[in-house]
């Protein structure tokens, strides 16, 4: 596995798409989640209707709001790339045939995806730490030119804060990865991966989150789960029971833990028992 | 490098079915003497690449089984000592070249001090730098073959290693799978050019419809069919027909499903295909019988 990990981290490294996916990440944390968020609310609309009023509403990207504020994206823009760089990971080697090469090198198939994945758990926790960092500066640089004070969260809540954001990311991540290799084609694990995310959790889960059976169901949805953890990060001027959600943080966690540890597992039955090439 | 003295390669009764239904290797028995060059010669969709695909451990057999190079296929006992180009060589394109021989040794345990002498052999060394996306077909061919030697393997798979290239990367590739023998080395070579295993190869195995249809020298296997056949594939079939009609005898020519028997020397290949060749037409020389 050693092997393996080492040559995934040359790949990793000298992937541009990589890097691209990074930055684009970045970009969005910070310029949806924090600047044009700011802008919006420090000059509010003659229109702008609110039962709280703009001034409060703009400490939503203060430093005492970072956790909740980074985790607001975490299960859209921050899923989506996730889903993406996990189907790239997989994907390209069937895409490329690099597959062929790399199982007629000395490790085990076994080996060779065990590699692959721990590239991705440290490439998930990369990212996170980046994501936390920039957020954090951003978040100091836009009290500081607004002149007001904030206080940071607590060390416990960072951590807590960083584990949500490496879990939701590592389970994106696992299920891009196992949709790259059932595909094996990059169009399909991304497309699938995109239109289940959007279409499957986003639009169905907020269009049928009050129907009962149908809640029942979506009770075990990734991103249904990953939004009952990112709520119990409340905004500290919203009330925490304000929103609704259909799982609690408990909940949300063990069942995330369970989807990274179930999409790996079947990545490695499928990547292992299955036939590469041939029709 | 070096294998006990036997066989490299031993399959008994290896077969595939795929899930589609296509029986593409039947029952074959094959047996590559360590330190020979075998050359595995068949026609396009006879089930050359199949089979190596199972030696080399990415295909399950249907049933049968094989010993590579002292171990079953895709073992690492076996992937240890074996090197492989299958089908196309398949490299990262992000990559330059030394950096895609840099993958493959890490993932094979390979110290990185033998990247630069397999780039001399392949005659590499100069466009290593360049990203693999924009290598020629020869190029592309030759990194795959230094990646295959990477290992120093005592049993050397290649598949088509020709494919694809001009008469001149042809010549060299030849010349360059001469002198990967050295040393002892088992070279198994598939082709559907007899001309190509003949100027390379000790002993020829020939594989129609995934069966094994004959083994031995080129020379045995022409004095067992008691001349020779040059097989052509060629479409349009109806302009390919006149075409030949108007170069040979008509009882010198005849069809098959969709191939022509041309019962001439197989030396003739080359000056066929040439007299042959017309921009609407494709034409493939592969075999003899």
């Amino acid at each position: 596995m050693i092997a393996s990990l080492r040559a995934e981290s040359l790949k990793t490294r000298k992937r541009w798409a990589n890097w691209i996916l990074f930055g684009i990440l970045l970009l969005t944390f910070i310029l949806l989640g924090y600047v044009l968020t700011y802008v919006v609310l420090s000059n509010p609309p003659r229109n702008f209707e609110s039962r709280v009023p703009a001034r409060i509403l703009k400490r939503e990207v203060f430093p005492e709001n970072l956790i909740p504020n980074m985790l607001s994206l975490t299960s859209t823009i921050g899923a989506a790339i996730m889903i993406i760089l996990g189907g790239l990971s997989t994907a390209s080697e069937y895409g490329w045939l690099t597959i062929q090469t790399i199982l007629i090198q000395k490790p085990s198939r076994r080996a060779v995806l065990l590699g692959k994945l721990a590239m991705l758990a440290i490439v998930t926790l990369l990212v996170s730490a980046g994501i936390l960092a920039a957020t954090a500066l951003t978040s100091y640089l836009l009290v500081t030119i607004d002149g007001s004070s904030s206080s940071w969260p607590s060390a416990t809540l960072l951590l807590k804060g960083f584990g949500a954001l490496w879990l939701e990311f590592a389970v994106w991540t696992a299920f891009g990865m196992l949709l790259g290799i059932t595909f094996r084609s990059t169009a399909a694990a991304i497309g699938g991966g995109l239109t289940y995310l959007f279409v499957g959790e986003a639009l169905l889960a907020q269009l049928l989150r009050n129907t009962e059976g149908v809640k029942e169901v979506l009770r075990f949805l990734p991103g249904v789960n990953a939004a009952g953890v990112n709520a119990s990060f409340g905004l500290t001027f919203r009330n925490l029971n304000a929103t609704t959600q259909l799982v609690d943080a408990t909940r949300g966690t063990i069942t995330l833990l369970a989807y990274l540890v179930v999409f790996t597992v079947l990545g490695l039955l499928i990547f292992v028992r299955r036939d590469v090439g041939g029709s | 490098m070096g294998l006990a003295q036997g066989f490299a390669v031993e399959t008994s009764g290896l077969s595939k079915r795929y899930s589609t239904g296509v029986l593409a290797v039947d029952d074959l028995n094959l047996r590559v003497r360590t330190g020979e060059v075998y050359g595995f010669l068949g026609p396009n969709g006879a089930g050359k690449t199949t089979t190596l695909r199972m030696l080399s451990g990415l295909l399950r057999p249907t049933s049968g089984g094989a010993t590579v190079a002292g171990g079953a296929p895709g073992s690492p006992g076996s992937l240890t000592r074996m090197g492989a180009m299958v089908e196309t060589p398949a490299f990262y394109p992000y990559l330059s070249g030394r950096d895609n021989l840099r993958v493959v040794a890490r993932y094979a345990g390979v110290p990185t001090s033998r990247i630069e002498p397999v780039l001399r052999q392949v005659d590499m060394t100069d466009r290593a730098h360049h990203k693999f996306r924009t290598y020629s077909t020869g190029m592309k061919q030759r990194l795959g073959v230094a990646a295959a030697l990477l290992k120093d393997p005592a049993l050397l798979i290649l598949d088509e290693p020709t494919s694809g290239l001009d008469p001149q990367g042809t010549v060299e590739m030849r010349e360059l799978i001469k002198e990967l023998r050295h040393g002892g080395r088992t070279v198994l070579l598939s082709s559907h050019l007899l001309n190509e295993v003949e100027l390379t190869c000790d002993r020829v195995g020939v594989i129609a419809k995934g069966k094994l249809v004959a083994e031995g020298t080129v020379d045995e296997l022409r004095a067992r069919s008691g001349g020779s056949a040059l097989l052509v594939r060629a479409t349009p079939l109806d302009q390919a027909q006149r075409l030949l009609q108007s170069l040979l005898l008509a009882s010198q020519i005849q069809v098959r499903d969709g191939v022509f028997s041309l019962a001439v020397d197989p030396a003739q290949a080359a000056a066929i295909s040439a007299s042959c060749a017309a921009p609407s037409s494709r034409w493939r020389t592969y075999s003899c019988n």
